[in-house]
């Protein structure tokens, strides 16, 4: 039996594999491997090959992640699991993963085609991904598009829809001295009082980091700075619409519901529109309550 | 709007309280519409709390008029004007 052990967001994900597969991870992934620990894991990730042809059947679906174009992966109900079926996004139609969750979300079994050699990468994405959501549901934490930045005074996240600026906003700190935690997903987590920011595994290697989150800040561009603190039902639905979810279970709405009223209640929420300069950084820091 | 209609939640949401506001996420063939949130205000909330199948319309109205204050006239309008945004999440059932 092999075995590897990470940690993202301070969770401890081990992942298991006959001896006779080459397991391997992206290099995303690389920085997060940690040295076997005594520590029971969060979650245990049975890793497989090849796909099973009779678990290829994409009955009693309740959640398909697609668009116009491409379908990128479904989950079907399975008894009391889920079974997640990832398509090839090179080649339609075929299906490049097969994973089950077993009831109480923590054991996976993970079946991977072989490639590259015959070495089995089972949290290539959006496996990866999808794996840490369910952690975030399983726990008290969420995985929120968002990026997020650390200086002396704290963490600032920043949220918005698609070209609202994340990035941008993220690297103008950075111009100002702060350090980016990740410039698109995070995965929070309540920590004793405080709520903590993770970054996660990209496509690129970087290593784990952390912060304390202090502010929340929901951004679009705008010819003149200002920002204005929300609060409430009002700040709580801003930001769960940031949230990434598979929204087919209404516990996982309630879960998110739960975790975001309590933040916001304890961190404040800004809505904050911005010119793209370095300006902003001292608007926000002279505004902020 | 018939005086005597009375108004039921469905099941199909989830609901959440925040400090005396709500938050409501319509549920529709299972997948939760998170571009169809509602926020409800303190009044809103109220509303809400009262649709239980036992109050009429006129009940409600009566409710809002003692809990906030306000006439009768303008509770009436205010609160078929939030029914009418509910729809899909609350159904109607006449009296008589």
């Amino acid at each position: 039996m092999k075995s590897l052990s990470i940690s993202i967001a301070g969770f401890i994900l081990k992942l298991q594999s006959d001896d006779s597969i080459e397991l391997s991870l992206d290099d995303g992934y690389l920085p997060y491997i940690i040295p076997e620990s005594p520590k029971k894991p969060d979650i245990i990730i049975h890793c497989k090959t090849p796909v099973p042809a009779e678990l290829c059947n994409a009955e009693d679906i309740i959640f398909e992640a697609r668009n116009s174009e491409k379908r990128f992966y479904c989950i079907c109900k399975l008894f009391d699991s889920y079974k997640f079926i990832i398509y090839d996004q090179e080649k339609e139609g075929v299906i490049r993963q097969i994973a089950i969750l077993n009831a109480d979300f923590s054991e996976w079994t993970v079946y991977s085609c072989g490639h590259n050699n015959d070495k089995v990468f089972p949290l290539h994405f959006p496996m990866g991904p999808i794996i840490l959501y369910y952690l975030t549901v399983k726990y008290d934490a969420i995985m929120i598009h968002a990026s997020g930045v650390v200086d002396p005074l704290g963490g600032r996240i920043f949220m918005g829809f698609s070209g609202s600026g994340k990035s941008t906003m993220a690297a103008i700190w950075q111009f100002r001295g702060s350090t980016i935690i990740n410039d698109d997903r995070l995965i929070i987590r309540k920590e004793n009082s405080n709520y903590v920011m993770y970054n996660t595994p990209m496509f690129y290697p970087d290593k784990p980091k952390k912060a304390v989150l202090k502010q929340v800040h929901i951004i679009h561009h705008s010819p003149e700075n200002n920002m204005v603190r929300i609060s409430g039902a009002r700040a709580v639905s801003k930001v769960l619409a940031f949230c990434i979810q598979n929204d087919f279970n209404a516990g996982f709405i309630e879960h998110h519901l739960a975790f975001l009223s309590e933040m916001c209640s304890k961190i404040p929420v800004y809505e904050v529109g911005f010119k793209s300069d370095p300006e902003i950084v001292d608007y926000i820091q002279q505004h902020a309550v | 709007m018939d005086l005597k209609v009375l108004f039921s939640r469905k099941s199909n949401y989830v609901a959440r309280d925040v400090n005396g506001e709500k938050i409501l996420v319509p549920i529709s063939n299972n997948i939760a519409e998170m571009r169809r949130l509602y926020t409800l205000n303190e009044v809103g909330a109220f509303i809400w709390d009262a649709i239980d199948g036992k109050n009429t319309f006129e009940t409600i109205v009566g409710m809002v008029v003692n809990e906030f204050n306000t006439d009768a006239e303008t509770a009436r309008k205010d609160t078929l004007e939030f029914l009418q945004q509910l729809q899909g999440l609350i159904s109607e059932e006449s009296t008589i």
